[in-house]
C-alpha cells in the first residue's frame, strides 16, 4: 500500500474524530444554553425570562468564556482519538503496561480534569450570585467562597469518576454496532440513551463527593485560603450544612449530569462517526493516476496492521457486501481485470485474508503454548512417549511411580523430564564447592523473588494473557473469515470464471485449522468461557459458522476438495454432529 | 406413505395425556376446606397462601356475602378503585397492559394457540432434525429413522420455558435451537453429549430488557443475527445471540407483533398490532416503509421464494394481499410497491359436500420452498386451501389447486410449516400439526 494512501487513511478517520469533537462541542454549547435559560426562569415574568436570556445568548461573555472549555474538550479529543487509533501493543506484564500506556493514561486523566474544571467554572458563573466567585467580601474582608469551591471540587470529580470508571484500566476499545443505521438515527439514539442513564449515575457521584467533601474540604479550603491570601468563611463545616443546602446539590448535581453526559457523549459520537463505513474499493480505477492514488482497496486496508480500525472497517465492508444478495462489489471480485484476464482482485483478496488468518492462527498457537494446562499435557505426552520408546516395561514402571507420586503429592510436581543419565557420556562435570554454593545462592534467590509484596503482581505475566489478548482483538478476523465462506458459497452461482475453486481448499483447511485450536481452547483456559469472555464465543461461533456453510454448500464436492483422509472424515463428522 | 419412510411418526396427543394432569396442580386443593371458619380468617388465609388478589376474591365470594355482609361490601368497593386506578394507569400508559395467554393467542400464527396440542414447529434449515412444541410447555426433537436411531430425539423441557411461541434453528450450525417464551429466549445446544429423555436447562437464556414475553423471532440467514418481537414492546430487537448485545429498531406505533426476514435477508417484515406494518430494507441503513392495513393487523405472512415477493394476509378481511419489490428499471412507476389484492378467501362451499365450508379470514400462509405452492389454513373453517402459484420476474399468479382435510371433520390445522430444501431433502414436504397433536406429512409434486 502507498503511503498517500496510508495518510489518507489516516487523515480520514482522524477527520471523523474531529467531526465527532465538534458535534460534542455542538450540544454543549446547546446544553449551555439550555442552563441559561434555566437558571433565568421567572414564572410570571415569561417576556423578561425570554429577554434575558436571549441577551446573555446574544452577548459575547458566554461565547468569549467557553473558549477555554472547548480549548479543553478540543485536547480531550485529540487524546482520545489517537488513543483509539494507535497500534494494540500486548505488554506481557504490568510493568511493561504501565511503561507502555501510563503517559497516555496519565495525560488523558490531566484532560478528563480539566474539561470537568473548567465545565464547572463556565457554569458557575451563570449560576445564583452566592455560588458564582471564587472570592466574596464579606464584612470588608475577602473571604473564600465554599459553595463556590464545592462546585469546583465537583466538576474536578466528576472528571476524574469518568475516567475511573471507563479508561483507567480499560483500554480504550472499539465498538461497532450491531446493525449499521443512519447516522443521525444512531446520533438520536447515543442521545437520548445518555440523558436517561447521566442523571441516574451522576445522583450517586454527588452523594458521595459531598461526604468526601464534608471529611476533607476543610484541608482543601486551609490550603487554598493560605494560596490565595483570603480569610476562610464558615458555610459548608459540617455534614448538615451540605445536606441541607438543597440548592447546592442540586447544582452540584446538574453539574456532574452535565459533565458526565458530555463525556459519554464524546465517547459515543467518536464510536458512532468511526463505525461508519469506509469509501473503499476492490480494485482501483485505471482512469486516472492521480484518482487511483486516492482510492483505498480493501486488500490494502486490510493490510494495515498497526490500524486496527482501519482493519476492522475494511473487514466489515467486505463481509456486508459478501452476505448482501445483489452486491456490485462481490460481482467485481469474481472479475477478472485487463488486460491479460487475470483474477487479480479475488487473487489480492484471498490471499490477503488467508495471511491474516494463518497469521492469527500461528499466533495464537504460539501463546497457547505458553498455557499451563495445554503445556502440561503436551509435555505430559511427550515425557510418556519418550519412555515407552526407549526401555519398555521398566520405564513404564518407573513412570507410573512417579505419577503416583505426583498425584499424591508425595514429590513436587514437575512438567519436565527427569534428566537420565547416558552412560556414552564420557566425562561428567562435577560442580566444585564453590560453584554449588553459588547455585544454591541463586536458587533461594529466584525462590525469595516472588515472595516479595508486588513483584508477581507487576513482573508476571498471567497464564494465557496473551491468548486473552489475541481473542479480544480479532474482530476483523472474526468479519474476514466469515465474508471469506460467504464468498465461497456465492462463487457457485456467481463465479463464471471459477477463480475462487483453485483456493477452496486453502480456505477450508485455514478455517479448519483455526477452528480446532479454538476447540483446544475452550477446555484448556477458563478465563475464556462464556461467563468471562463473549469475544471467544463470537469468534469461536463464527469461524465454526463459516467452515459449516462452506462445508454445506460444497458438501458433493468435499471428496475433491479436501483429499481423503483424517481432515475429510472430521469435517464430514461437523457437518453433521457441528 | 413410501415416500416418506424415512420420516419420524409423530403423535403428541398421547404424551400430552399424560403431562397435562400433572403440569399444573394447586397445593391447596389436596387439603378440605374447615366449615366453622370465620370469615376473616378464611381471608387471611388465603391471602398467605394465594396471595392478595385471591383473598379479594374470597371477600366478595357469595359465602362471604352471606356470612359478613359488610366486609363484602368494602371488599367490593375497594376492588372497584382497584380497577377503577387500572383503567386510568392503561389510559395513561397503555404499554403497560400486562400480556395475558389470551392476547398473545390473538396474534400468535398458531389457531387456538391456548388448548393447542402442537405450538410450534421449526425444521432445521441444513439437517433432518424437526422440533416440535407442545402445549406441555416441552420440545420434541425428531430426526431420521435409521437403522440405529428410531428418530426420536432429547425432550426440552425447562422451568424457565414457558408459554412458547415460536421457535428456530440456527443457521450454519448443527445443534442450536432458540425457543421465544414467556420469559423470553431460551437457547439449546442439543449435541451428542445430551441425552434421550433427560431434562436439562437451556445454555443460556436472554431476558426481553423489560420482561415481556417473545411473540416472534427469526435468525437472518447466516445465523449471526437474531430478530425478536414482542407484544408489549414498540421496538424490534435485534440480537447478537453469542455476546448477547442488543440494538432496537425503534418506531413510534404499535407494539409489534410478528417478524418475517425475507429469504436472501434484504428486508424484514415487521407487524403490530395495529393497521401499521413497517418493511426494513436491511442492507440500506436499515431504512423503514411504512405500510397500513386497511382492515385490521397483520396476521400471517410469505416470502416467495425469490424474495421479490411478499404476501399477506389480514386479521379479519380474507383477502390475500401481495407486495411486490421489484423496481422497474424502464417505467419506474409509483405504483411499484403498491399493495396489490391477488385473491379472495371468502368462504365457500365445498362441491361435493354441501355442507362443508372453505376459507374465510385466514389464519396463517405457508409457501413451499420451490414456490410452486401457496398454502391457507382458516379461522374459522378446518380445510388447508392449496393454490398453484406462477412466479414470474414481475408478477405473482395463485390459481386454485386442491384441499387438504384433517382425519375427522372437527380436526383443525394448528400450524402448518415447510420441510426446507438441504442435503437430505429436495421435495416440497408440508408438514402440518393438527389440533389432536398429529403431525402429519405431505409431500407436493
Amino acid at each position: 500500500m502507498s503511503s498517500a494512501a496510508i495518510l489518507m487513511c489516516r487523515q480520514l478517520l482522524f477527520s471523523r474524530c474531529i467531526h465527532a469533537g465538534l458535534l460534542s462541542v455542538g450540544v454543549q454549547l446547546v446544553m449551555l444554553i439550555t442552563l441559561l435559560l434555566c437558571v433565568n426562569f421567572q414564572l410570571w415574568h415569561p417576556l423578561d425570562w425570554a429577554a434575558d436570556s436571549l441577551r446573555q445568548v446574544c452577548s459575547c461573555y458566554p461565547w468569549l468564556a467557553s473558549m477555554p472549555l472547548i480549548v479543553a474538550v478540543a485536547f480531550y479529543v485529540i487524546t482520545l482519538s489517537k488513543q483509539r487509533l494507535s497500534e494494540r501493543r500486548y505488554c506481557p506484564t504490568r510493568y511493561r503496561w504501565l511503561i507502555h500506556h501510563g503517559p497516555r493514561k496519565l495525560l488523558f486523566l490531566i484532560a478528563h480534569v480539566f474539561v470537568g474544571y473548567l465545565t464547572a467554572w463556565l457554569y458557575t458563573t451563570y449560576l445564583h450570585t452566592d455560588y458564582r466567585h471564587l472570592v466574596y467580601k464579606s464584612f470588608g474582608q475577602d473571604c473564600l467562597n465554599s459553595y463556590h469551591v464545592f462546585l469546583l471540587g465537583m466538576g474536578i470529580t466528576s472528571g476524574c469518576y469518568y475516567f475511573a470508571a471507563n479508561y483507567m484500566r480499560q483500554e480504550v476499545a472499539m465498538e461497532f454496532p450491531i446493525i449499521e443505521q443512519k447516522r443521525i438515527e444512531n446520533l438520536r439514539g447515543v442521545l437520548y440513551e445518555t440523558l436517561l442513564k447521566s442523571p441516574l449515575k451522576s445522583l450517586w457521584v454527588t452523594l458521595v463527593y459531598s461526604i468526601g467533601f464534608w471529611l476533607f474540604g476543610g484541608l482543601v479550603r486551609h490550603r487554598l485560603t493560605h494560596l490565595i491570601g483570603v480569610d476562610a468563611d464558615d458555610r459548608l463545616l459540617g455534614i448538615l450544612d451540605v445536606a441541607s443546602n438543597g440548592r447546592l446539590l442540586f447544582y452540584a448535581w446538574l453539574l456532574t449530569t452535565q459533565i458526565v453526559s458530555n463525556m459519554h457523549l464524546m465517547q459515543r459520537f467518536n464510536h458512532v462517526l468511526l463505525s461508519e463505513r469506509l469509501p473503499l474499493v476492490i480494485a482501483r480505477s485505471r482512469m486516472s493516476a492521480n484518482a487511483s492514488e486516492q482510492e483505498l482497496t480493501v486488500a490494502s486496508v486490510l493490510g494495515l496492521f498497526d490500524m486496527y480500525v482501519a482493519q476492522c472497517l475494511a473487514a466489515r465492508f467486505l463481509y456486508e457486501h459478501a452476505l448482501c444478495n445483489n452486491s456490485t462489489i462481490r460481482l467485481e471480485i469474481f472479475q477478472l481485470t485487463e488486460p491479460g484476464n487475470h483474477p487479480a482482485n479475488w487473487r489480492a483478496l484471498c490471499d490477503q485474508c488467508l495471511s491474516i488468518v494463518a497469521t492469527f492462527t500461528e499466533e495464537l498457537i504460539e501463546s497457547m503454548q505458553h498455557i499451563s494446562l495445554i503445556k502440561g499435557n503436551e509435555s505430559h505426552l511427550a515425557t510418556t512417549a519418550a519412555f515407552i520408546d526407549k526401555k519398555g516395561p521398566l520405564r513404564t514402571e518407573k513412570l507410573l511411580i512417579r505419577q503416583y507420586n505426583q498425584l499424591h503429592g508425595i514429590r513436587p510436581a514437575s512438567a519436565e523430564p527427569t534428566q537420565q543419565w547416558d552412560a556414552t557420556d564420557s566425562v561428567r562435570h562435577v560442580p566444585n564447592r564453590c560453584e554449588r554454593a553459588f547455585i544454591k545462592l541463586e536458587t533461594m534467590f529466584l525462590g525469595l523473588l516472588p515472595r516479595l509484596p508486588g513483584i508477581v503482581y507487576l513482573f508476571a505475566e498471567s497464564d494465557g494473557a496473551k491468548t486473552v489478548f489475541l481473542v479480544d482483538n480479532a474482530l476483523h478476523v472474526i468479519w474476514l473469515t466469515q465474508a471469506l465462506a460467504h464468498l465461497c458459497v456465492a462463487s457457485i452461482k456467481q463465479d463464471r470464471y471459477g477463480v475462487v475453486q483453485d483456493d477452496l481448499t486453502a480456505i477450508i483447511r485455514a478455517l479448519h485449522r483455526l477452528k480446532c485450536e479454538l476447540d483446544k481452547l475452550h477446555s484448556a483456559l477458563p478465563s475464556l468461557r462464556p461467563s468471562h469472555s463473549s469475544n471467544y464465543i463470537v469468534l469461536r461461533g463464527a469461524i465454526r459458522r463459516s467452515l459449516y456453510n462452506i462445508c454445506i454448500s460444497f458438501h458433493d464436492y468435499l471428496g475433491e476438495v479436501i483429499p481423503n483422509g483424517e481432515e475429510l472424515r472430521q469435517l464430514q463428522a461437523f457437518i453433521c454432529h457441528g | 406413505m413410501p415416500a416418506l419412510k424415512h420420516y419420524p411418526s409423530i403423535n403428541l396427543n398421547r404424551e400430552l395425556l399424560n403431562t397435562s394432569n400433572t403440569a399444573h396442580f394447586n397445593v391447596g386443593e389436596i387439603f378440605i376446606p374447615v366449615e366453622s371458619e370465620s370469615v376473616l380468617k378464611r381471608i387471611s388465609r388465603t391471602f398467605f397462601e394465594s396471595g392478595f388478589w385471591k383473598a379479594l376474591d374470597e371477600a366478595r365470594s357469595a359465602r362471604a356475602r352471606e356470612q359478613s355482609p359488610l366486609i363484602s361490601t368494602t371488599a367490593d368497593y375497594f376492588a372497584h378503585l382497584l380497577e377503577l386506578y387500572r383503567r386510568l394507569k392503561l389510559e395513561v400508559f397503555p404499554h403497560t397492559q400486562k400480556l395475558s395467554a389470551e392476547r398473545i393467542a390473538q396474534y400468535a400464527e398458531t389457531r387456538d394457540w391456548i388448548h393447542s396440542g402442537i405450538r410450534y414447529i421449526a425444521w432445521h434449515t441444513h439437517l433432518f432434525k424437526v422440533a416440535v412444541a407442545g402445549v406441555d410447555d416441552v420440545v420434541r426433537i425428531y430426526s431420521k429413522i435409521t437403522d440405529k436411531n428410531a428418530g426420536i430425539g432429547p425432550v426440552l423441557k425447562s422451568p424457565t420455558q414457558t408459554q412458547i411461541t415460536c421457535m428456530a434453528w440456527r443457521p450454519l450450525c448443527a445443534f442450536e435451537l432458540v425457543v421465544g417464551c414467556h420469559q423470553g429466549l431460551c437457547f439449546w445446544i442439543i449435541d451428542n453429549n445430551m441425552h434421550l429423555g433427560r431434562s436439562i436447562n437451556p445454555s443460556h437464556t436472554f431476558k426481553h430488557p423489560s420482561n415481556l414475553p417473545i411473540s416472534s423471532l427469526q435468525w437472518n440467514k447466516d445465523g449471526t443475527l437474531l430478530a425478536t418481537a414482542s407484544l408489549g414492546d414498540r421496538a424490534i430487537l435485534i440480537w447478537h445471540a453469542d455476546d448477547g448485545k442488543i440494538q432496537p429498531l425503534k418506531r413510534l406505533g404499535p407494539p409489534s407483533s410478528l417478524l418475517s426476514w425475507s429469504p436472501d435477508n434484504d428486508h424484514l417484515i415487521a407487524s403490530t398490532v395495529g393497521h401499521v406494518f413497517r418493511m426494513w430494507e436491511c442492507y440500506d441503513r436499515w431504512k423503514t416503509e411504512r405500510w397500513v392495513c386497511n382492515s385490521d393487523s397483520v396476521q400471517s405472512t410469505c416470502w416467495s421464494p425469490c424474495g421479490r415477493f411478499l404476501l399477506f394476509v389480514a386479521t379479519k378481511d380474507p383477502i390475500l394481499y401481495c407486495i411486490r419489490l421489484v423496481q422497474l428499471h424502464i417505467n419506474p412507476s409509483k405504483y411499484d410497491n403498491e399493495v396489490m389484492p391477488i385473491a379472495d378467501l371468502n368462504a365457500c362451499v365445498l362441491n361435493d359436500r354441501s355442507n362443508t365450508l372453505i376459507g374465510g379470514p385466514a389464519q396463517q400462509l405457508a409457501m413451499d420452498p420451490l414456490g410452486k405452492y401457496l398454502i391457507v389454513t382458516f379461522k374459522s373453517t378446518n380445510y388447508i386451501a392449496v393454490f398453484r402459484t406462477y412466479i414470474g420476474q414481475y408478477e405473482f399468479e395463485i390459481s386454485g389447486g386442491h384441499y387438504l382435510s384433517g382425519e375427522s371433520a372437527d380436526e383443525y390445522p394448528s400450524y402448518i410449516c415447510f420441510q426446507p430444501l438441504n442435503m437430505d431433502n429436495d421435495r416440497s414436504v408440508l408438514t402440518i400439526g393438527w389440533s389432536g397433536g398429529r403431525i402429519q406429512l405431505y409431500v407436493l409434486n
